[in-house]
């Protein structure tokens, strides 16, 4: 009934505000606002996250922190019947936003779409019984082409009394507490002596290659819908900045870079840049930047001539030269070798060694092409699906498990279970019967060809490796691919005598197929532990079953006959596609950025009585982390204070011993721990100090300075 | 070595070689129109009125001009045009009581929010109370893109000498709210005070808030 009474005060006062605005938007609110918390229950005295979710119609946006050029932020106004004080109830945690360019070069807002949670901290009075309430006005500005303002009455209400977490919304507060940007762990300048300005971001071994950075600032220095070119080196990145026309920086330039790379989750990082001059290293290349920011995922097409790390890439290029010799020794491509190129070493022997070197150039030459316009029509495919986006970073448990089939059944065929692809060996050998530079040339095209199906396990590992990588480090993997296959026969044109050494095709080749059979078996099993930590071990079941069905598949396959061979074909795809599917398990342990937060090791070791002992008869000091994925304060205490590189430095130079107790799945010896410090659930913080036999336990919220302060003191 | 270090380097040089071809095919990306600088002189313009009637600043030499860009759908611009309070409008009677120039700019581009037949346009201030002393149909976007205007509504005031002293905010509130405008202070307002005593325009610009112009 208090609602209903609260209604008809509240119609009253926005009576004259509806008559100016002409219709009342009551009924037909462009979004869903409604309050949700990460517990059932509360206890006196305790702290937990509420949390205002906001659903919105398709094409409609509500603002950032910052709106931008227009727009106005969302808010949330307490109201009479809220049984807590005003200073109990903390600020919104703003999420990441992403760009929404309203006038393209002229208009420019910051903001979200679809969904988004704004979670904050609510501490619950001491002397709280009976039951806490929250009522408040939800008050937004949503638009799409036009803006609508509108209200929405949220409210929450939570007994007083054993704290309970509700698992589900704290995994759904968990996970946007997550995409909030934590502190950049690197450095951050702004150079303003001259127009543009230069953000110089420091980042020691500089930012994933591919990296788009935006910097969205918290006030109005800078020109919202300006590009913001972007550079890059070994040391970090930097961006220039237009000045807003009145913009100038006062002591710092304060806001969130926001980092996007082709695959990955967007990650943000709060910075606050200092007057100075530009670091070192941080602009040594140009990046093209494409418009980075504007998607709520991962931007789509990964930029061809992105940032490349040349290094990185010159790695792989090389290992790719390796896997090309290797493809030299397969059973399918030396027996080329055999029979044309060393027929013709020994047919040019006798003659000229100039005419022979041409001929090493031209095999090689074909080799190249064969290999290019295989890299041509990956990048298109690559284009059509866009599964560029898919990325090498193994954090897409489908992928994951496709990957560790097709490495699976690699080394069925290695092992010689299959056969594959003996049409084409035929193919091209009238081309290649041809005498001089265009015989040398379709040769080496039919060295690509008939080698195509031993190339195409070399290829899929290399593939795998630049699939998320920009196009020119894709073919620089391609052509090193290629030249290293090439590179024998190339060197035997140049040293004509060493075609007697060449081993002559026998037996021992099936041997050594078989041999590189059982590291693909091993990559299998390492990706399989990759899917188990992406989706758990239901995934993990169902890959496996996915490759007995592909044996299966073969097995049935082999056997001839147009319905066996049906059957086989479907369960083939069956064996593919089910265990992706299965994998695919919406994620609800915290990605993106709390990973990002800090990439250094997170806990040293799990949590167990028997290892904390182990640690304080070492006299070492101990912290113990009691958390889960589903809890949401946990996450922020990860994202704000644990993970931040002030404290595990802190850590480090005290030589903590820092144990994590992951909670998220049920663990008896973690709850009964928890029922021993009569704790309800996680997050439960201990300190042992060197020496100590019994913790303390620390508060729920912790601070940096909180843990630096025991650590140090 | 030596041939893996020539392959070395034969790969990374194509790879350079593809960057290059790459970062030659950037697009450049559009510049934000360079909006003209408080301080300095207001850009000159010609505009067409709702009457049909041809204005330039020019034409008001001498005179205090206020450009007040709109957008009648826009729930900011009706929050300072709800009657009561009749914010906007009380502060053009005001100007035209003080001999200044007010100028409605509409820059809402055909078909967008708030763009208006010039019949409309008269009809609109007719059934608003409004007193502009011209309302400029600018469906073009020419003139809001000359002043920078970003939002509606958004701000401008220029001398009788044709100096721009204000850009911004109509005042410090950003919301549309109707019951925030009592407690708001008003740029507008506290920038011709200043004029009038002689003084420097105490704030010359602020961040404007409101619906995007629908250039």
């Amino acid at each position: 009934m208090t609602g209903f009474f609260r209604r008809i005060a509240m119609a009253a006062i926005s009576l004259s505000a509806l008559a100016g605005l002409g219709h009342a938007q009551m009924d037909e609110r462009r979004a869903e606002a409604e309050l949700i918390a990460d517990r059932v229950s509360v206890a006196p005295g305790d702290t937990f996250y509420a949390a205002l979710k906001m659903t919105m119609d398709e094409g409609w946006h509500v603002y950032w922190q910052n709106a931008g050029d227009a727009g106005l932020p969302p808010r949330l106004i307490l109201e009479e019947g809220t049984s807590l004080p005003e200073d109990a109830v903390g600020a919104f945690l703003w999420p990441l936003p992403h760009l929404i360019p309203v006038v393209e070069g002229e208009i420019m807002d910051y903001g979200y779409d679809d969904e988004v949670i704004f979670a904050f901290p609510v501490t619950v009075p001491e002397d709280a019984s009976g039951e806490v309430r929250l009522v408040a006005e939800a008050d937004y500005l949503i638009c799409e082409s036009i803006c609508i303002p509108e209200t929405a009455d949220v409210s929450l209400t939570l007994p007083v009394g054993a704290p309970i977490e509700n698992a589900v919304a704290g995994a759904e507060i968990g996970k946007w507490i997550a995409r909030v940007p934590v502190d950049f762990a690197g450095e951050a300048r702004i150079d303003d002596a001259a127009e543009p300005w230069t953000l110089s971001l420091r980042q020691p071994g500089g930012f994933p290659e591919g990296a788009q950075i935006r910097f969205f600032p918290f006030k109005h220095e800078i020109s919202h819908p300006a590009a913001q070119p972007q550079k890059a080196g070994a040391e970090g990145a930097s961006l220039s900045l237009t000045p807003d026309r009145a913009g100038s920086i006062a002591e710092t330039l304060d806001g969130v870079i926001r980092i996007d790379v082709p695959g990955a989750e967007p990650v943000g990082y709060e910075i606050s840049a200092s007057r100075g001059e530009a670091f070192a290293g941080t602009a040594d290349r140009n990046v093209q930047s494409a418009l980075p920011g504007t998607g709520a995922g991962a931007p789509d097409g990964a930029g061809d001539g992105a940032a490349l790390g040349w290094q990185r890439i010159a790695t792989l290029a090389f290992f790719a030269l390796i896997g090309g010799i290797i493809l030299n020794l397969m059973p399918c491509v030396l027996p080329v070798l055999s029979m044309k190129a060393i027929g013709m070493v020994q047919a040019a022997s006798t003659g000229h060694a100039g005419e022979l070197k041409s001929h090493g150039l031209w095999y090689t030459g074909g080799v190249l092409v064969s290999f290019l316009a295989l890299a041509g029509a990956l990048l298109a495919v690559r284009q059509a699906t866009g599964s560029a986006t898919l990325g090498f970073q193994l954090q897409h448990a489908p992928t994951v498990a496709i990957l560790t089939l097709v490495m699976f059944a690699v080394g069925l065929w290695l092992m010689g279970y299959f056969e594959l692809g003996s049409s084409v060996q035929n193919l091209g050998g009238s081309l290649a019967n041809r005498s001089g530079a265009a015989g040398a040339f379709f040769t080496g095209i039919l060295a690509a060809v008939v080698g195509a199906p031993c190339v195409g396990p070399f290829l899929g590992a290399a593939l795998g490796a630049v699939i998320g990588q920009p196009a020119p480090a894709v073919i620089a993997v391609f052509l090193a691919m290629g030249f290293g296959m090439a590179l024998p026969f190339l060197i035997l044109s140049f040293v004509p005598g060493l075609h007697r050494i060449l081993p002559k095709p026998g037996k021992w080749m099936d041997t050594l197929k078989q041999a590189f059979a059982f590291p693909m078996f091993l990559t299998a099993a390492w990706l399989l532990s990759v899917v188990a930590g992406l989706a758990g071990a239901g995934a993990v079941g169902w890959t496996l079953a996915g490759a007995t069905t592909l044996v299966f598949a073969i097995w049935l396959g082999r056997q001839g006959g147009a319905v066996r061979k049906g059957v086989a074909a479907v369960a083939l795809g069956a064996a593919f596609i089910y265990p992706a599917v299965q994998a695919n398990v919406p994620d609800t342990s915290v990605a993106g950025s709390s990973e990002a937060a800090f990439t250094g090791a997170y806990g040293e070791a799990a949590w167990s009585p028997e290892t904390v002992e182990a640690m304080l008869a070492d006299g070492r000091p101990v912290f113990v982390d009691f958390t889960a994925s589903w809890c949401a304060s946990c996450q922020v205490n990860k994202l704000t204070t644990l993970k931040t590189r002030k404290v595990q430095d802190a850590f480090k130079s005290a030589n903590v011993a820092f144990l994590v107790a992951d909670f998220t799945q049920k663990d008896p010896m973690i709850a009964e721990e928890l029922k021993l410090r009569a704790r309800a659930g996680v997050p439960m913080y201990l300190w042992y100090p060197a020496g100590a036999s019994e913790p303390q336990i620390l508060p729920e919220l912790l601070t940096q300075e909180l843990v630096i302060g025991l650590v140090e003191g | 070595m030596i041939l893996s270090r020539r392959h070395l380097s034969l790969a990374a040089g194509m790879a350079a070689a593809v960057a290059l071809t790459a970062g030659a095919l950037i697009a450049s990306t559009a510049e934000a129109a360079p909006a003209p600088e408080v301080g300095a002189a207001a850009p000159e313009f010609t505009g067409t009125t709702s009457f049909g009637e041809t204005v330039s600043l020019s034409d008001f030499e001498g005179k205090t001009v206020i450009l007040e860009w709109t957008n009648d759908g826009c729930p900011f611009v009706k929050k300072h045009y709800a009657a009561p309070p009749s914010n906007m409008q009380s502060l053009q009677k005001s100007a035209s009581a003080d001999d200044i120039v007010w100028l409605s700019v509409i820059s809402s581009r055909p078909g967008s929010q708030g763009h208006v037949s010039p019949e409309a346009a008269n009809q609109l201030t007719t059934s608003r109370s409004a007193a502009p002393a011209h309302v400029i149909l600018d469906e073009s976007g020419e003139i809001g893109r000359l002043y920078g205007a970003k939002t509606t509504p958004h701000m401008f005031i220029v001398t009788p000498e044709g100096e721009l002293v204000y850009d911004g905010a109509i005042d410090s509130i950003p919301s549309a709210r109707v019951e925030d405008i009592p407690k708001a202070d008003n740029y507008v307002t506290a920038a011709l005070d200043d004029l009038e005593a002689g003084n420097p325009v105490a704030t010359p610009s602020s961040k404007p808030y409101g619906c995007a112009v629908k250039y």
